[in-house]
């Protein structure tokens, strides 16, 4: 436990991935750490319908949820972006960019977790599902935008060797969030609502959330 | 095939098409086996793109048609690359000797199949979102979309490869190496450099030659290709449609002659926009 708290604080002071990956087995540990942490936001977060009788199932799932979604949206944008680099010429940078990649993960999965406290007590204080919706919007965006000021610090290196990794740090957070968005849309519920009985997926979130969007624009421009 | 593949990260490095390299002429890649690892590359993209008929018709009756879909589609894109190789390899040799390159057909042929061997490895790393993509979507005209932008991205990727490197065969063929263009030694251990004098950016398959711009004969070469080869590309996926399978119509190896990439291209993006689409 102590030893896990030490890692964890090992890698928010790092300056650079590196520092913090340097010891044995650092990159399974760092996996682990964040499923972990993931696996704890999603369960607080899916405590909204409190945990009686049945409700016990949706802060289950949403464990499960939470970092299914963070890992596998991480897969899928790998290899696009990994073949990319390659044909940049920032082949030779790529392990120090998985690194700083992986230790954004953990900053984010890390800055998840301490917020969990402010959820609690958002669902202790307020009951309606909408606005408890957007709170923890709210919180994956916090800690959404301090991984990514992470992320920055750690592409300063990377940038000061080639200025093209710029473009490519761009283009890192335009794939993974073209993914993530729908990865969060088709896994929905995450809170569950109070009125609806507690399902692992919604049996009509089977959609795509950039069609939906644009039926929304068709259909208020055509008004 | 392992030969192919370390060919193909070579050429992905532009390890392949390094100027001094070429001056010595050995532009010598496997050929034959990147081709197959081209059919390999395209299968799994083809099955990536398909497997958007069979979850849309999985709880269907006519759930036979999206395997039909799917085999029909592993089939179909490499054919498109092939069919699309085949159909202007002629043009790009009379045009480029026309134009006074001395480049022969077979080094020719294997530029053509570098070029093609990026675009695929770019098209299949996005193999994976667009499985995801095809796995949660129910909505054909996005996947129609999502297709037509990773195919474009793809294939820029491949015609700016195909221009570097025709340059730089170009130039390695007017300037034939002398004394100085011997590769150094290449420096492995960063330390050895001494700080003031930053170590020289790597430079990609993509990058242009700083000192030398692209001649005009090549830009000139290579601004009919991309028309050539894009025209012909898309015109080639239009008449080998369908890829994808429209959910609402039944399962056909190829859908009737008639109209053209662009319109159909312009319409699913009307469908999309309509409320009727899903």
């Amino acid at each position: 436990m102590i030893s896990a708290l030490r890692f964890v604080d090992r890698i928010l002071r790092a300056p650079l991935p590196g520092a913090a990956l340097d010891t044995p087995r650092a990159v399974p540990h760092i996996l682990l750490l964040s499923l972990l942490l993931t696996i704890f936001y999603g369960a607080v977060m899916g405590c909204y319908g409190g945990i009686s009788g049945n409700r016990i199932l949706q802060p289950l799932y949403s464990g499960l949820k939470v970092p299914l979604m963070l890992l596998i949206t991480f897969a899928l944008s790998l290899p696009s972006f990994y073949v990319l680099n390659l044909l940049l010429g920032l082949g030779e940078d790529f392990g120090d960019t998985l690194r700083a990649l992986l230790s954004t993960q953990a900053v984010l999965s890390i800055v998840l977790a301490s917020l969990s406290p402010f959820t609690v007590l958002w669902y202790a204080s307020f009951t309606d599902h909408d606005s408890a919706t957007l709170f923890n919007a709210a919180m994956f965006g916090i800690a959404t935008i301090s991984a990514q000021w992470r992320l920055r610090r750690y592409y300063k290196p990377l940038i000061a060797r080639n200025p093209r990794h710029r473009w490519m740090l761009r283009l890192w957070l335009l794939i993974y969030a073209f993914v993530a968005i729908q990865m969060g849309w088709v896994l929905r519920p995450f809170l569950g609502h109070p009125d609806l009985p507690v399902s692992f997926f919604r049996p009509d979130s089977w959609g795509n959330a950039y069609v939906y969007v644009a039926e929304m624009i068709g259909h208020e421009l055509k008004r | 095939m392992k030969n192919a593949i370390r060919a193909l990260d070579k050429i992905l490095r532009g390890d392949a098409t390094r100027l001094p390299l070429l001056q010595q002429g050995t532009f010598d890649i496997p050929a034959g086996g990147l081709l197959g690892l081209i059919v390999v590359l395209s299968m799994v993209y083809g099955a990536c793109m398909g497997l958007s008929a069979v979850i849309t018709r999985w709880s269907d009756p006519t759930r036979n048609m999206g395997f039909q879909q799917l085999g029909a589609s592993v089939v179909k894109v490499p054919a498109l690359f092939l069919l699309t190789l085949i159909i202007t390899f002629p043009s790009l040799y009379v045009f480029n000797a026309l134009i006074g390159s001395r480049l022969t057909v077979g080094a020719m042929l294997r530029l053509l199949v570098a070029a093609m061997s990026v675009m695929l490895a770019l098209l299949s790393s996005f193999g994976p979102i667009v499985a995801f993509f095809a796995a949660s979507t129910t909505s054909y005209p996005f996947m129609v979309l999502l297709n037509v932008i990773v195919f474009a991205i793809a294939g820029a990727m491949g015609l700016a490869f195909l221009l570097q490197t025709l340059h730089r065969l170009t130039i390695a063929q007017l300037w034939p190496p002398t004394v100085a263009a011997v590769p150094e030694p290449f420096v492995e251990d960063e330390s050895t450099v001494p700080a003031a004098t930053p170590p020289p950016l790597p430079s990609g398959a993509l990058d242009h030659l700083q000192d030398r711009p692209p001649a005009a004969n090549v830009k000139l070469i290579f601004r009919i290709w991309i028309i050539v080869f894009g025209l012909v590309g898309a015109q080639m996926s239009w008449v080998l449609r369908p890829f994808i399978g429209n959910p609402s119509a039944p399962f056909t190896f190829f859908r009737g002659r008639g109209s053209n990439f662009f319109e159909g291209v312009m319409g699913t993006l009307e469908h999309l926009f309509s409320a009727s689409s899903r």
